[in-house]
């Protein structure tokens, strides 16, 4: 059994006694010795199969540890986006949320800001939506809400500067 | 001859998943494109509340264990649609995914319409386009809203002709008079991104499958043609 090299020594040691202390007893007792130590097979096949595998996470597993259920609430969170689109002064900037966002393109450094520039921002909300006067439903705007801090600052940067 | 084209539509139809679609995506897959993410509390539709795990600070979190198994229906049923020369129709009216919605079309060889539904495209296309016209054998919303938030009328029109429906809904969707729905996001890239893949590796896959069984079934039966006739010995050549 390749199970027991791994076993600590002292749950070496209780098997041994058990194994031990059932030989004494009368010959009925074979059967429990053995199904003693199938349970403990077992046991200790549990125990060490339980390896954590990427293949088996569940899903509610997978959301606990996500990067948007452990941020929390969005208002006044840090985080990095990339820019995939640009129209003159909009940036539009995904940021690993369901929308995206758009900010105007900063006075400082305008022209780095470009496809595929990476930025900072300050999250206010994930989803602009309005419940207006007389309607049944939110009105929801398809984007989310951010200001824009600066361009992320990567290690080549600033030994150049 | 009717025996093998018989068998060739009826074995398929023996097999819960004869194209194996299940292999083309996992939960992971589903969790990295952001399917699971829905809209506000606020928006949030009636009848897609048994689709939905839960709502986190007011944001709905759709149920992937759910969307995992939708998912795998309305594949292995475009699939066979596909594999038996059905005409697919690809909707959508979000106008961020309209080039990448008409460009999978193209790809596997299918049809879509990404611009303003006309009234009665289907439900009068004997008049607007003529005596004879074919409709459509499966129509796939990939955003089943059009521009002002309402359910497209495409979905109406198609229960009305009897023509099957696959469709992504969202939480502000209404997934009743979808055949298939697929409750998960459809207003993320990624997302959008996955469902174009996988439609089309599924059209392409049930596309190539009846090639494959139709040649195989044109050797076989060639094979008995040559069999058939007498068989010279060498000396009489």
């Amino acid at each position: 059994m390749t199970v027991t090299s791994h076993l600590p020594k002292y749950m070496l040691f209780s098997n041994c006694r058990r194994i031990s202390e059932s030989r004494f007893q009368s010959p009925g007792s074979q059967q429990r010795f053995q199904t003693a130590s199938e349970g403990f097979a077992q046991a200790a096949r549990k125990c060490y199969r339980e390896v954590p595998s990427e293949k088996s996470e569940s899903f509610a597993a997978m959301l606990r540890h996500s990067p948007l259920i452990q941020m929390g609430p969005a208002k006044d969170k840090i985080a990095i986006g990339q820019i995939f689109h640009v129209v003159e002064d909009d940036l539009y900037i995904d940021f690993g949320g369901k929308f995206h966002c758009v900010c105007k393109r900063p006075e400082v450094d305008g022209n780095k800001y470009q496809r595929g520039s990476r930025v900072r921002l300050r999250l206010l909300d994930l989803e602009l939506t309005s419940r207006f006067l007389g309607a049944t439903t939110d009105t929801t705007l398809l984007e989310a809400d951010a200001v824009l801090l600066g361009l992320v600052e990567s290690k080549q940067t600033k030994q150049k500067g | 001859p009717p025996d093998l084209e018989d068998k060739l539509l009826t074995e398929p139809l023996r097999h819960p998943d004869f194209f194996n679609v299940k292999e083309l995506f996992s939960l992971k897959d589903l969790f990295d494109a952001r399917v699971h993410l829905g809209h506000k509390k606020g928006c949030r539709h009636q009848f897609m509340e048994p689709y939905i795990f839960g709502c986190r600070l007011d944001q709905d979190i759709i149920d992937l264990d759910q969307t995992m198994q939708h998912l795998q229906l309305a594949l292995n049923f475009t699939a066979h649609v596909a594999y038996r020369k059905g005409i697919i129709l690809f909707v959508s009216r979000n106008r961020q995914f309209c080039h990448l919605v008409e460009s999978t079309a193209r790809e596997c060889g299918e049809y879509a319409h990404t611009r303003y539904w006309q009234g009665g495209l289907l439900t009068n296309a004997h008049i607007q386009f003529g005596p004879g016209i074919r409709l459509p054998d499966l129509l796939i919303f990939l955003s089943s809203l059009n521009n002002v938030f309402e359910p497209h009328v495409a979905i109406r029109d198609a229960a009305k002709m009897n023509i099957p429906t696959v469709g992504v809904v969202d939480t502000n969707c209404n997934p009743c008079l979808i055949t298939y729905p697929i409750p998960g996001n459809d207003d993320s890239p990624t997302s959008m991104e996955l469902y174009c893949k996988l439609f089309k590796m599924t059209i392409i896959r049930a596309k190539n499958k009846r090639k494959q069984i139709e040649v195989f079934q044109d050797l076989q039966s060639q094979e008995k043609h040559d069999t058939s006739r007498p068989v010279l010995a060498e000396g009489q050549a």
